[in-house]
């Protein structure tokens, strides 16, 4: 073997560049032409741990107290061949996260090693350390040998494998070769056989010694081993050398007991009654309600080991007939809990079958005509309907709810025969009430959809709307008594805040819960569909009968909304737009202020103001709407409403006069006779001044008409500002409000903007697109101003852009441009105050432009900067191509909203440690999810997993917590120490093995061992004989959850405690018997002759199932053997 | 260098009172160029530059914005998505830098990107009658952790380097934006002005 050495010493000596040793034959001509390949093995081997720093390297500290299992570990892999054979090259090592401790470590040992040549190996160490027996988790060579790094050596595939002497011979001599020359200590380990039976070889060379680590892995052990006793013999007799004065062997013992019945609380989830909602007897608050939990208990397992850490040989005996080693009385008692594998969680489920649904291609129709009555008639009035669709015009289609409207919409609810219907009828109308419950209450109109249909239904709805209100005040006490309602309404609120959803109240997120439900109980995406289309009927219903849409709050989108949420804001604004539009003939009050009041004041005149009244008219006034797209024309319609309508009119000016106050009724009088005329004139006024070349004329026909028309559409004036021509009060106007816009509006527009380029002629064109809010602004405020200027309206509108002088007189000189010639033949004295800015003096610049095709017309008579109709038409329509996935989608952040803040009430509830941790990052996730754009599935379902996991640990916590805390268990001893229970109860959820305080006499120890003996008497059929019968009927048909509990309460109030001698009692012992017993048995002894030096020897054997294996290290000196 | 892939679109804002100079300062920085007689802006404006910041060519899409009041009904909705927002006020106008509070906290309601690099850029400071010194600038930015340079658009003072600075803290700001290949070189500047405000001297 040294021979060997040797001479791959001097083979490899040229690639050690970095360590060359003291010798002398650097120059010596070597050749690797001939190099085999078990060489360029082991040179490939020794080239590794250059590549990876591992030779000559310094020996570890000592791992610290439970390092393993808490320290991290790593592992760096490369591949290596010997001739065919693959294997990956392993190094597994505890990563030192203290640099500072193991530096002072190692600092002392150096002290205190000085004297001798070198110091301890960390193998050497590792094996000796008590520290860390039997450590919760780690790589299993480590457990087995109490190693902090080691390598493996495995094959790659799994055909492959190492079988027989000679070849597990060669790999550890090759091994042994390659760690010897890179002086390299670290174990090294070989995998035999298959690699299921983790079954390794290894080796070790330290400086003078070196060590064996072989492994036996049996079935079945012969009986005379299973024991302590036995094990000792072996270990004995491994070493070879039976002295007199061979020192005590030093044993650490561990027994493992699984507990896997409950006997004394069954699993506390009761699974939700999804049938429910049919029998009319829970409300339709049950639609609000998502389910939570596990189906099944989550924990499966119980793992206590009891552990005597490091006894003597002479303190213990165990042996086939005798045993020291009750488990009640081990010093040390540990527990690991047992997660079920394929928990499968009830709102995970839920929300996964909806986001499914996605998958799914088909339309609403298609869905639909699947079950749709087949009747020839019917399908052709269908085709004609959709033709007349086609060829209808488009604005007429998007005007006025015509009565073919109404029509289709009819004809489609009856497009489902009832019984086939996939929602049953009571429970669509449940679901519908609970989406929009103002439908409830009578409506002033006639036309309510959902109180005709309801009328025979009378009595269930109000029974239904009675369960309602009494969850919500249920759920409002509970929320009251939680001790943790700050937490959750903290969580609460930074959901609100994170998620690009909807409100929690609000339609689109009841709607998203409704959906859910459907999807469950109601046929699936068939039931999606039938719910998604009454809700689309319902939408347009409210649009055309003017009946705001509840849960859906007023303002424009709002942009931190998902899309779905401001499609139905921007109805609601729609229908709000309208209802002002059309109400204003009654006398609308002033009791609904707000944002659109003015925009609505200003609509107030538009000829089809007066279509809510005089419906006969309605054709006509669809006519005139149609008509209105074209600003010409616009007048002349006015003229015919005038024409037919003077008493409208007349109620405008009274409502007009409500509002505006003082400033309006001066010139109210006017208003009727004088001014709309007044329209006329100046329509034909512009008119010719846009035929004439000349753009003074223009500017002077329009400045006369400024003088002749009546102030109109006044807001308030202006504190201090006069005009400059004649000096009077300057007013701000009455304006239309900017267009309320969607998201998807929004971006379609700013890319139309983007389209148009960088260049000049882009920006006219992007700002010439843009100027019809200014336009009409400038033609509002020529409208409250007669006789102004440009220089008045920059003042208001533009600040900024009127330049005050400093000096009376020389404002006149530096004056340019076209608007400054105006104002000269004006009124020159007002204007010396001051001149536009320098910008605003370009000769046809955009605001000059404007300003001179301005008309004074009060905004309340200009054409709609909003067309509420037409964008509700297209709200409408969207909804209604959307597919049933593409719902499920664009809902899936209300569900993922709602289902988040299930989960936080949840666990929050639960008292799952570090709560506050898991939910930061649920919501962290959906909050990126959610802001996405375009909605990604796929990122949905990762959302969902992620959702589910927490939900599990949720599941578990609460399975946990009733299983220490449940009823039964506690007894007059135990009061006071609920709280160690419940800190045991945290670290056995966040920690991997938890030391039970006080072994089996603390609080929890108790607690468990008393679930032990309620598990062994019920699997040893020993029932108090009374009871005996209840027992067993329990058994083949459940009674009811609190029934059982009762029963188990009396069960285990009737059994002794623990403390008492329960042996002596009952016919079998309080555990079962140990799942797994492991040992460890250590001692210093010389090997392999009683004059080599003593050295750590250590054997680990584990006695189980199946599964008996003895892993040895047995140490010899290489020197003196 | 010149065939270098973009590596990302930002969106920057523009915003500030009336007639400090947004456009043309934007002016400036794309075509490099100064109009005495730049038209005030209706709406939004847009302009397209590509820039490379450290090695990286980035491609900067910026929104330029009026100031007038009444149009702020209008154009916050382009403040969604944005990147980077240079504030601008007019050195020689008070009452334009005191409006900044407000302009910020538009810029808080409407952006949707609450990581977004602010920039607070003094304009016109050719001008000989400074109302704000560049201490009351600086305290500002400190106040609320911008990026903060003086600069003239008429005499192409610090504009390049205003825009240059924002896009490069941008780029380093993680999660802030998407790349769009994978070839990025970013620079170890580290983070010493993070979290605060950073300056660029003139």
């Amino acid at each position: 073997m040294s021979t060997a050495v040797e001479k791959e010493k001097r083979l490899m000596s040229s690639k050690r560049i970095s360590t060359i040793e003291d010798e002398a034959d650097v120059f010596e001509i070597t050749d690797f032409t001939t190099a085999s390949d078990w060489e360029r093995f082991i040179a490939r081997l020794e080239e590794i741990l250059h590549e990876w720093k591992l030779v000559n390297h310094e020996p570890r500290a000592p791992a610290m107290k439970d390092l393993y299992a808490t320290g991290t570990w790593a592992e760096r892999t490369e591949e290596v061949v010997f001739a065919d054979f693959r294997f990956t090259f392993t190094y597994y090592f505890l990563k030192i996260n203290e640099v500072t401790a193991s530096n002072v470590n190692s600092k002392k040992e150096e002290v205190e090693e000085l004297d001798e040549d070198h110091k301890t190996p960390t193998v050497f160490f590792d094996l000796m350390n008590f520290e860390n027996d039997f450590p919760s988790r780690s790589h299993f060579l480590c457990r087995w040998y109490g190693l902090q790094e080691f390598f493996t050596l495995t094959p790659v595939s799994e055909k492959q494998l190492i079988e027989g002497e000679s070849k597990t011979k060669l790999l550890l001599s090759s091994a042994s070769i390659a760690f010897g020359n890179s002086n390299c200590s670290i174990p090294v380990f070989i995998q035999l056989q298959q690699k299921w039976r983790k079954l390794f070889t290894g080796t070790s060379l330290v400086r003078g010694a070196s060590i064996e680590f072989e492994m036996s892995h049996l079935r079945r052990l012969p009986s005379q081993f299973c024991h302590l006793a036995g094990l000792l013999d072996v270990f004995k007799s491994k070493l070879g050398c039976v002295y007199i004065s061979m020192p005590p062997v030093s044993v650490s013992v561990r027994f493992t007991y699984i507990l896997k019945d409950w006997f004394h609380s069954a699993w506390p989830q009761m699974p939700p009654d999804f049938t429910s909602i049919c029998d009319g007897e829970v409300g339709y608050g049950d639609i609000n309600i998502l389910p939570f939990g596990a189906c099944s208990d989550p924990i499966s397992e119980l793992h206590l080991s009891c552990t005597w850490p490091c006894l003597s040989e002479d303190m213990i005996v165990e042996n086939s007939l005798y045993s020291d080693l009750d488990p009640l009385q081990a010093p040390q008692w540990t527990v690991s809990l047992q997660m079920a594998d394929d928990l499968s969680c009830l709102l995970g489920e839920f929300l996964r079958d909806f986001l499914k649904l996605c998958d799914r291609l088909e339309s609403t129709d298609e869905v639909l005509k699947k079950v749709s009555a087949e009747n020839d008639g019917d399908k052709n009035a269908e085709i004609s309907h959709a033709l007349q669709r086609l060829t209808e015009p488009v604005p007429a289609l998007s005007s006025i709810p015509s009565l073919g409207n109404v029509m289709s919409s009819a004809s489609s609810r009856i497009k489902l025969k009832p019984e086939e219907a996939p929602i049953p009828e009571a429970i669509l109308d449940k679901i519908l009430y609970f989406l929009f419950p103002d439908a409830r209450v009578p409506r002033s109109h006639s036309g309510g959809r959902l109180p005709t249909k309801n009328k025979r239904k009378e009595s269930i709805v109000s029974t239904a709307s009675e369960s309602l209100t009494s969850s919500a005040s249920e759920h409002a006490t509970d929320e009251e008594r939680k001790p943790d309602e700050e937490k959750i309404a903290d969580a609460l609120a930074e959901l609100n805040k994170q998620l690009k959803s909807a409100p929690i109240e609000s339609l689109t997120h009841k709607l998203s819960l409704a959906l859910c439900n459907v999807n469950k109980n109601f046929g699936g995406l068939l039931g999606v569909a039938h719910l998604w289309q009454e809700f689309i009927l319902e939408m347009r219903f409210r649009w055309e009968n003017k009946h705001l849409i509840s849960g859906i709050e007023k303002g424009t989108p709002n942009m931190g909304s998902c899309l779905l949420h401001q499609k139905l804001q921007m109805l609601n604004c729609c229908i709000e737009c309208k209802i002002k539009r059309e109400s204003v003939g009654y006398g609308y009050g002033p009791d609904s202020q707000n944002i659109y009041d003015q925009s609505l004041e200003d609509m107030k005149d538009l000829p089809d103001g007066l279509s809510a009244k005089e419906m006969k008219r309605l054709s006509k006034t669809a006519s005139l709407l149609n008509s209105s797209d074209d600003d010409e024309e616009f007048f002349e319609c006015h003229e015919n409403d005038e024409g037919e309508g003077a008493g409208g009119g007349e109620d405008d000016v009274d409502a007009g006069e409500k509002r505006n106050g003082d400033e309006f009724v001066t010139s109210n009088s006017l208003e009727v006779t004088g001014v709309k005329p007044e329209g006329q004139d100046n329509d034909k006024h512009t008119r010719g001044a846009k035929k004439s070349a000349s753009e003074n004329s223009s500017e002077k026909s329009v400045f006369l008409d400024s003088f002749t028309h009546r102030p109109e559409g006044r807001l308030v004036a202006m504190k201090n500002v006069f005009l400059l021509s004649t000096g009077e009060q300057l007013f701000i106007p009455v304006t239309q409000e900017p267009s309320p816009m969607t998201e998807d509006m929004l971006e379609e527009h700013a890319e139309v903007l983007a389209k148009l380029g960088s260049s000049a002629e882009g920006s006219q064109i992007r700002a010439r697109m843009q100027s019809a809010c200014l336009v009409s602004d400038m033609e509002s405020f020529k409208a409250a101003n007669p006789g102004c200027f440009l220089e008045d309206f920059v003042r208001w509108y533009s600040p900024r852009d009127y330049v005050i002088d400093s000096e009376d007189g020389q404002t006149n000189d530096e004056m340019v441009g076209d608007s400054s010639d105006v104002e000269q033949n004006a009124g020159s004295c007002v204007a010396r105050r001051g001149h536009l800015s320098q910008r605003m003096q370009i000769p046809g610049n955009m605001w000059v432009e404007a300003w001179q095709s301005a008309k004074p017309v009060p905004a309340r008579r200009q054409k709609r900067l909003f067309d509420d109709t037409k964008e509700a038409e297209k709200v409408l329509h969207y909804l209604a191509s959307m597919k049933p996935a593409e719902v499920v989608l664009h809902l899936m952040p209300c569900v993922v909203h709602a289902a988040i803040a299930k989960l936080i009430n949840e666990a929050v509830e639960a008292r799952v440690p570090n709560v506050k941790n898991i939910i930061d990052k649920v919501i962290a996730n959906a909050a990126k999810v959610t802001r996405n754009f375009p909605l990604d599935k796929k990122k949905y379902f990762d959302l969902l997993r992620q959702l589910e996991i927490a939900e599990s640990v949720t599941a578990r916590t609460t399975s946990l917590r009733s299983k220490f805390t449940n009823d039964p268990l506690s007894t007059p001893e135990q009061e006071g120490k609920e709280e160690e229970i419940e800190s045991f109860v945290t670290a056995l959820l966040s920690q991997g093995e938890v030391l039970v305080k006080g072994g089996a006499c603390g609080p929890a120890g108790a607690n468990i061992h008393k679930m032990f003996i309620a598990a062994q008497r019920a699997s040893n059929m020993i029932l108090d004989d009374e009871e005996t019968v209840d027992e067993l009927a329990d058994k083949t048909n459940p009674i009811s959850h609190q029934d059982r509990i009762n029963h188990l309460k009396r069960t285990i109030q009737n059994l002794p405690s623990p403390s008492s001698d329960v042996r002596s009692s009952s016919s079998c012992s309080d555990f079962p018997a140990p799942s797994s017993r492991e040992y460890i048995l250590r001692a210093m002894v010389p090997r392999p002759a009683p004059y080599s030096k003593v050295l750590p020897q250590r054997m680990y054997c584990i006695l189980g199932e199946g599964e008996n294996r003895l892993a040895g290290a047995f140490t010899s000196d290489s020197t003196f053997q | 260098m010149e065939e270098q892939e973009i590596i990302t679109t930002l969106k920057i804002l523009i915003i500030g009172e009336s007639g400090v100079g947004k456009s043309s300062l934007l002016l400036r920085f794309t075509e490099d160029t100064f109009d005495p007689e730049q038209a005030a802006t209706i709406g939004v404006d847009f302009k397209v530059k590509t820039l490379t910041v450290e090695g990286n060519k980035t491609k900067l899409a910026i929104w330029d914005t009026a100031g007038q009041e009444r149009f702020r009904t209008l154009t916050p909705s382009y403040y969604r998505g944005a990147q980077g927002v240079i504030l601008v006020y007019d050195v020689s106008s008070k009452q334009s830098f005191n409006k900044l509070d407000a302009w910020l906290n538009e810029l808080e309601t409407f952006s949707t990107k609450h990581d977004m690099v602010k920039m607070l850029v003094g304009n016109k400071i050719d001008r000989a009658n400074h109302e704000v010194t560049k201490d009351e600038g600086l305290k500002f930015a400190r106040k609320h952790h911008m990026l903060f340079i003086e600069a003239s658009a008429k005499t192409n003072d610090g504009v390049q380097c205003a825009f240059e600075e924002l896009v490069e803290k941008i780029i380093q700001t993680p999660g802030l934006w998407e790349t769009s290949s994978k070839n990025l070189t970013l620079s170890n500047h580290g983070p010493e002005g993070q979290g605060q405000s950073c300056y660029c001297v003139l």
